[in-house]
């Protein structure tokens, strides 16, 4: 390796540590070693179905998501908002989570329109439940609003996915029919085939979700039982415990709710006809109901709109054209000179006064629609 | 690419699967064309990185060999070239901030520019790496290589790219180059590390950082919830870098290769310099011959060991992030080995021996190190200041029993954890020599039903949160 006649130096710190020598014996018992770890490893999701079978674990309901999960304990079908919506017949519902709810004030809207203005807002929600939303409440109300807004940031429209991890799906059982084809068959078709399937064999077949619904809680009720000891205590403690780490409680974080759109996630044309996207203009159509996709402007940084990529900026302008040309309304708030720093909170959530200060500049910008 | 992926999953096992089936040179022009690919997953561009670090440090370390006369100005291209990239990407934002903020004081209102741009992952861990090939054959304690693909092979192993543990090429090169044997103990070996790794990481890091993650959040944590977050994030942050260390060497292992150890049980240590013998040592020990030992090391003499240590801490905080609390963590840690000594200098004892004195010290270090993640963890000083002026005694029964629980739950999690340090410590022995003893059945069947037991844990116990590898940041 050194070349000929040149090479003065020699490596002095110690190569390789040597291997020390393996018989025949060794070898054949290490292999069956590596055989019986597999074996083991192979037979581990069947032992976890049988523990299951003798603690009998409670019968549990059929997910609507069944690409994404099995059987589960879920909420039930909040059918209220559609009543709701069919007294109040609302002239304008808003559709979307905090970035909604932290920039629409109804009262404020109501004030400049004179209108009544239906509020379909939940935290952390995603394009899930925003679909759910629109198909499972406004639709069915029967009501004709004079425009739908659906609120999202960057790519979370085609992101079918977004939010649809399990802790948040308790929020969309509550917009969730018994039966959700379309929706899984979108969440079937955004999972990157083999390798989800794959998992989700091996936790169907070890029956993971079942045993997690009562090994997770064991564990901290493990930890309570030291320190609460009574039953009645422990639950009254475990309340408290939730509210000491409440919203209010948590510090005000200029990276809080900011995730960074990745470009991956950029690609419009892979991702659109695997999003709640077309679901959502078709069955807008069929009802017709005007809709109205506003895309909210993340925190501003030093002065200026953020920074976008080029891929985010072609990811755009193709989410544009894609609504317009399926007849609904596309409004960016990117760029807007009105959507200033001091309008803004914590990450892309606005203040108090952020929130009635952008209403009306709302108001303003998509006059037309409030005649 | 990360390792708790499906995704790795499938690209490992192709990996494998091509790699026994060819020679020494297409094996490593394999796993270079794997390392890529695992680097660049996401990011593409981080490939032009790392290509341009390898592609220098090869032909400054030519160049040294072939000029020995200018072998100061190549090793210099080798650091302005790597720290250059290095301090831009990692440092240069941090390097603004501070420069507006002393501006700002000075009554300026500077309009200085901000880098929008993703710290490529791993660039510490690289970089370190290519250095110790430069600086080695600088030295002359190496031979320059004469293959690019070597060279580019070792700087991107893709089992330890990202995370480490940083190999030196005195170590890792010449296996590069030998041949390799499929060895069937060295892959069973490697499968247990590799499963024992995916429990402390799914399992134990993932859940106990939930905890920390949720203390650190609170804008008002009361002492005891503060520190049962601090202990949860010591568990999360030594369970979260150990398995990626483990999972590192266990791949590493299926492909014939054997990486150094990173980790030898720290929170069993009974002083600071035990601890750092014991806590990513690759990097401790990357600081101790290319920084420490330069210095001067412990030859010098009081006040030079002093300044020696102070700037190997502190440079060692910097290198985990660009910001004043890893500085901090740094300093703290190097003014503990100073107090130790000045405490052995000034009172000299011999060492004792008894069980409790050695439990009583691993408890005090564990503290030690505990306040010293809080400094870590805590992104800004006024945090930092809050949480070391928090009082038990203002605290409402309610936060003392959220403690408490906190504390539990973390400790429940990392029992594994605890156990295996214990079981390890009590067995050690001086190593072996002479051929590989046969294990015995009722051992081949405990160790079996663990990877099991542990195959079991990963699907019912595996967070609902799934958090990126900490070390990845750095």
């Amino acid at each position: 390796m050194s070349d000929p006649g040149r090479s003065v130096t020699v490596d002095v710190r110690p190569p390789t540590p040597p291997s020390r020598p393996l018989t025949h014996r060794a070898r054949r018992a290490a292999a069956l070693q590596l055989a019986l770890a597999a074996l083991a490893v192979t037979i581990a999701p069947i032992g976890l179905r049988a523990l299951n079978y003798v603690r009998r674990t409670p019968r549990l309901q059929p997910t609507y998501l069944p690409a994404l999960e099995g059987p589960r304990e879920r909420l039930p079908f909040d059918a209220a908002p559609v009543g709701d919506l069919a007294g109040m017949n609302p002239t304008y519902v808003v559709i979307g989570d905090s970035m909604a709810g932290s920039r629409i004030d109804p009262r404020v809207l109501t004030e400049l329109t004179h209108r009544p203005i239906a509020p379909l807002l939940q935290p952390a929600s995603g394009p899930a439940w925003w679909y759910l939303a629109l198909k499972n409440w406004v639709i069915p109300s029967g009501i004709h609003p004079r425009c739908v807004f659906i609120f999202f940031r960057d790519t979370n429209l085609t992101n079918a996915l977004f939010r649809l991890d399990d802790q948040f799906r308790w929020a969309v059982d509550r917009v969730a029919l018994d039966r959700e084809d379309e929706v899984n068959a979108v969440v079937a078709a955004r999972q990157s085939g083999g390798l989800y399937r794959v998992r989700d064999f091996v936790d169907r077949t070890a029956l993971a979700t079942e045993t997690r619904e009562w090994v997770e809680p064991g564990v901290s009720a493990s930890a309570a039982r030291i320190v609460e000891p009574y039953r009645k205590k422990r639950a009254d403690f475990l309340v408290k415990l939730n509210e000491r780490f409440g919203l209010d409680h948590l510090r005000p974080m200029d990276a809080a709710d900011i995730q960074l759109a990745e470009d991956r996630d950029a690609d419009f044309d892979a991702y659109v006809g695997r999003s709640f996207l077309p679901l959502m203009l078709r069955d807008a159509g069929r009802a017709a109901l005007p809709l109205c996709f506003v895309r909210v402007q993340r925190r501003p940084a030093g002065g200026r709109p953020p920074v976008q990529s080029a891929a985010l900026r072609g990811y755009v302008a193709k989410l544009r054209a894609y609504i317009e040309s399926h007849g609904a309304m596309f409004r960016d708030d990117y760029g807007d000179p009105a959507l200033t720093l001091d309008l803004y909170s914590d990450g892309d959530h606005l203040s108090p006064s952020g929130r009635r200060r952008y209403t009306e500049v709302f108001y303003v910008r998509l006059r037309p629609l409030f005649p | 690419m990360i390792f708790h992926s499906l995704d790795f999953v499938v690209f490992f096992v192709l990996v494998v699967g091509l790699y026994w089936l060819f020679r020494q040179r297409a094996q490593n022009v394999l796993l270079l064309v794997a390392s890529y690919v695992f680097y660049g997953y996401v990011h593409p561009w981080f490939l032009i990185l790392i290509g341009t670090s390898t592609v220098i440090d090869y032909c400054a370390a030519r160049g040294m060999e072939r000029w020995p006369e200018r072998r100061g100005r190549f090793m210099a291209l080798s650091i302005v070239s790597n720290f250059g990239m290095l301090g831009f990407f990692k440092y240069f934002n941090f390097f603004v901030e501070n420069v507006g903020a002393a501006l700002t004081a000075a009554g300026l209102q500077p309009h200085l520019p901000v880098l929008r741009v993703l710290l490529p992952v791993g660039i510490s861990f690289y970089t370190f790496q290519a250095m110790s090939y430069t600086i080695d054959v600088y030295r002359g304690e190496l031979r320059a290589r004469r293959s690019l693909l070597d060279v580019a092979v070792f700087i991107s192993f893709f089992p330890h790219l990202v995370a480490g543990p940083i190999q030196r090429a005195s170590y890792l090169l010449p296996q590069v180059e030998g041949p390799r044997r499929f060895d069937v103990e060295r892959a069973t070996t490697g499968s247990f590390l590799i499963c024992w790794g995916f429990v402390k990481k799914l399992v134990i890091a993932d859940n106990v950082g939930v905890i920390a993650n949720k203390v650190f959040a609170l804008s008002d944590p009361s002492f005891e919830i503060l520190w049962a977050g601090v202990f949860a994030f010591a568990i999360q942050i030594y369970a979260d870098f150990s398995a990626y260390t483990d999972i590192a060497r266990g791949t590493s292992r299926w492909l014939g290769f054997e990486l150094t150890e990173n980790f030898d049980h720290p929170y069993l240590a009974r002083s600071p310099a035990d601890f750092w013998r014991r806590w990513n040592i690759s990097l401790s020990s990357w600081f101790r011959d290319y920084v420490y030992i330069p210095l001067g090391g412990s030859r010098a003499s009081g006040g030079r060991w002093v300044r020696n240590v102070l700037v190997t801490f502190l440079l060692s905080g910097l290198w985990h992030g660009a910001s004043w609390n890893y500085v901090l963590w740094g300093l703290y840690h190097g003014l503990l080995l100073v107090a130790t000594r000045a405490h052995r200098i000034l009172r000299p004892a011999a060492p004792v021996r008894r069980p409790w004195i050695a439990g009583f010290q691993i408890v005090g270090m564990f503290a030690l190190t505990c306040f010293g993640w809080l400094l870590f963890r805590e992104t800004s000083l006024r945090d930092i200041v809050r949480d070391v002026s928090l009082s038990p005694f203002h605290s409402t029964p309610l936060d003392r029993e959220a403690g408490l629980y906190l504390f539990l739950l973390a400790f429940l999690y990392s029992i594994p954890l605890w156990i295996q340090s214990v079981w390890v410590e009590l067995g050690r022995e001086t190593p072996a020599t002479g051929p590989r003893p046969v294990a015995a059945w009722p051992v081949m069947v405990f160790k079996a039903a663990a990877c099991g037991i542990a195959f079991a844990a990963i699907l019912v116990l595996r967070s609902r949160t799934s958090l990126d590898f900490i070390y990845f940041q750095f």
